[in-house]
């Protein structure tokens, strides 16, 4: 019986690979465990080993981009006949109505005596994983469908890696989260709509408030080697704990330097600046169409370990809407960290009354001058907005001070 | 802490209980000389004299028929069958007389009585001394099932059954009466209806009774090792079932397996599938998964028992299939 060569998931979130060449040719013995093929996936170009013995009887892709489970080949018996993959795509069923008795499945018991009783001439049919159709209904789990109803995907739109087909919640949070090549202006369509949600409203209404306030902006970039070495320590001491990021070492490193700057860690309250007694800070989270920012009390009493549990908490429960209204109010700083796109700096607006919101930019190489000499070091470019009505130039910059200096050397925040 | 096993454990229950409070006793046959035929009761007699250790004829019907009656006049009783495949000789004095009376007395009458009963395959006793009928008494109304899994719980749940103003089935799987722990010094009563989380995970729940409870630890284990996390639930009491701890596992995991040692047709993995797929039916990613023995009567040669009641492999697969991706 002939052994389909599907693509294999080699890693998390691998969707696709690339077929660099083949190593066996067609009519060519191949025995199990022997490399077979070169694949090329987003991390690494490896040799993939064969999965089966036997005669490669088919190679059905023989370079290019290949989705995960896809046949690319066909290992099987010498004289074995195997069909070409493009010349039969789905099997074909007849459509029936639902909560009829399967017609479909007769058809397939029949197939079935026919290839038990033919062993001669064995067919491998290879099927396209095609989109999870079964009588023209999409096949996906009921937390993949709710998944789907709660963010608008158009669940027919996917393709399941479930059992047969199946789309299961791994794929609609995969459809969530790549590019949406489906919102691309159609060129004959006209002006598209898109009502704003109450979100989006809130969001145009508090960011226009924000943009009355007179601010302005510093910037400062960070020697980021210590809060490197001090993360990789942080993660190997968390094991499979919860992994410390750099935006928690940063809320933390805020909060210290926030109390020793309570100028920062301020509203303004139109008759007075009001200082406030604990670091309270705010983060940016990006939702579907929209940007919620909770808050992780007291930043300043709680270790690394304990910011990063309650920011992971908090992340979580934005993502899933989930938060309560105390989860969103009385923030006396923010933080907007735009470093996991890739954006080296950038300017955000103030979230009033807040007097100050820092914007973080990623940790990347650059070669620096330090000593008379050109090294290269792992930086941060941080740039703080500020309320002018209730901050000034220098009190801010003395502030951003003691951040890059926590950050260089991450002892001094104790 | 004391280490003890789980047939220790069930003494000393029986022991604490009847020490505490002269109404509870126990009968059943052979449990007083012999110490019952699983060794349950060995020197109870010794200490608790022939009156309330009491043997009793080998008739079932009238040996819990005698413990309804004793209970309805305000007595504990703890009566013990043998086997649970006699409980079929018992049935009639359990399902329409003690399961009744509270109800059709419009509560003027109450039946708190304990049959102790124990069961399972994986020792070749045959079709007639092995099986696991637990859920043939969760279907009846007026009645608690319990079934515990651990020295610990068992000893726990004994003690609540006995003091339960309910009649209680109360189920031990002969394979486990040797298994030792360490318990508390001091008896902590284990309200019944209450779930025991075993083992945390974010993948899968399997919702596991009895022997079960172990093979489902033992493949959690393999499954770890594997890359699936997998959660291990004990509901410990099919009446009253705690719906709550099952349907916020799988709405925590998305994924659902059932285990027993029963046979899987109309089990009670079918009703705990018909509380998941209902309570937590948007949550779940895949189809509920149920493990149990093959539908046939049990076979006496030890090979062939081994193919028909479920191990940790089963349950293993089972995991596996609900998180299967591809064909």
């Amino acid at each position: 019986m002939a052994t389909e060569i599907k693509l294999p998931r080699l890693g998390q979130g691998m969707e696709a690979g690339t077929i660099v060449r083949w190593l066996k040719s067609e009519g060519e013995q191949v025995e199990k465990g022997e490399p077979l093929y070169e694949l090329d996936t987003d991390k690494v170009t490896q040799e993939v080993e064969a999965d089966a013995s036997g005669v490669l009887l088919k190679i059905a892709v023989s370079e290019g981009e290949v989705p995960v489970g896809r046949t690319i080949a066909v290992i099987g018996e010498e004289g074995e006949e195997v069909s070409a993959p493009e010349a039969q795509t789905e099997v074909d069923e007849k459509p029936q109505e639902e909560g009829s008795r399967a017609p479909a499945r007769d058809e397939e018991r029949e197939r079935g005596k026919q290839a038990s009783t033919n062993g001669s001439e064995q067919v491998t049919e290879i099927k396209e994983p095609g989109p999870a159709r079964a009588d023209g209904r999409v096949k996906a789990s009921p937390l993949a469908r709710r998944i789907a109803r709660e963010r608008g995907i158009d669940l027919a739109a996917l393709r399941g890696t479930g059992p047969e087909g199946r789309i299961v919640a791994e794929d609609v949070e995969r459809a969530a989260t790549a590019p949406a090549v489906t919102t691309v202006a159609d060129r004959t369509g006209e002006v598209e709509r898109v009502p704003l949600t109450s979100l989006r409203k809130t969001i145009a209404r508090r960011m226009t408030e924000a943009w009355q306030a007179p601010a302005f902006q510093i910037s400062m970039s960070a020697d980021m080697t210590r809060a490197v070495e001090l993360r990789t320590r942080l993660v190997e001491r968390a094991k499979e704990g919860l992994k410390p990021s750099y935006n928690d070492i940063l809320i933390k490193v805020c909060a210290a330097a926030l109390m020793r700057h309570r100028e920062v860690n301020a509203r303004f309250a139109e008759d007075a600046v009001e200082l406030l007694p604990s670091a309270d800070v705010g983060i940016a989270v990006a939702v579907p169409n929209g940007l919620i920012v909770p808050v992780l009390r007291a930043a300043e009493v709680k270790s690394i370990e304990q910011i990063a549990a309650e920011s992971r908490e908090l992340v979580t429960r934005t993502r899933e809407g989930k938060l309560r209204q105390e989860d969103l109010e009385g923030g006396s700083f923010t933080i907007s960290n735009l470093g996991m796109y890739g954006v080296e700096q950038f300017v955000a607006v103030l979230n009033p009354p807040q007097a100050a919101i820092l914007a973080v930019g990623a940790v990347e190489e650059r070669v620096v001058a330090a000593g008379g000499e050109l090294t290269v070091r792992p930086l941060m470019t941080m740039t703080l907005t500020c309320d002018h009505r209730s901050l000034d130039g220098a009190t801010a910059s003395e502030f951003l001070r003691t951040v890059k200096d926590y950050l260089e050397e991450p002892g001094l925040a104790l | 802490m004391p280490e003890l096993s789980y047939r220790e454990a069930v003494r000393d229950a029986l022991s604490r209980a009847m020490r505490e409070d002269e109404n509870v006793f126990i009968m059943g046959e052979d449990i007083a000389e012999m110490g019952g035929s699983m060794g349950v009761t060995q020197g109870m007699l010794d200490e608790f004299g022939p009156d309330r250790v009491r043997n009793t004829p080998i008739s079932e019907m009238a040996l819990v028929g005698t413990a309804i009656g004793a209970a309805m006049q305000g007595m504990r009783p703890v009566a013990e069958v043998m086997y649970e495949d006699f409980l079929t000789l018992a049935a009639e004095q359990i399902v329409n007389q003690a399961a009744k009376h509270r109800y059709m007395s419009g509560g003027q009458l109450k039946v708190p009585l304990t049959v102790r009963t124990q069961g399972g395959a994986g020792w070749s006793p045959g079709a007639q001394h092995a099986q696991q009928l637990e859920a043939w008494f969760a279907h009846i109304p007026g009645l608690k099932v319990v079934f515990a899994s651990t020295p610990t719980d068992v000893r726990g749940l004994l003690w609540s059954s006995i003091y339960d103003d309910n009649p209680v089935l109360f189920f031990e799987h002969r394979t486990l009466y040797g298994l030792k722990e360490d318990v508390p010094e001091e008896l902590e009563p284990i309200e019944l209806g209450k779930a025991r989380v075993h083992r945390e995970g974010n993948d899968v729940t399997v919702v596991a009774i009895g022997r079960l409870v172990h093979e489902a630890l033992a493949a959690a284990e393999q499954a770890e090792s594997e890359g699936i996390s997998v959660e291990v639930v004990d509901p410990r009491t099919l009446l009253p079932l705690d719906e709550d701890a099952i349907v916020s596992s799988v709405k925590k995991t998305n994924r659902c397996v059932v285990a027993h040692e029963a046979v899987t047709r109309m089990g009670f993995g079918a009703e705990i599938a018909a509380v998941v797929q209902h309570q937590a039916f948007d949550y779940l990613d895949a189809p509920v998964e149920r493990v149990g023995a093959k539908f046939t009567p049990l076979p006496f040669a030890p090979v062939m028992e081994e193919y028909v009641v479920p191990h940790a492999a089963d349950v293993l697969a089972a995991v596996k299939r609900t998180v299967a991706r591809g064909d």
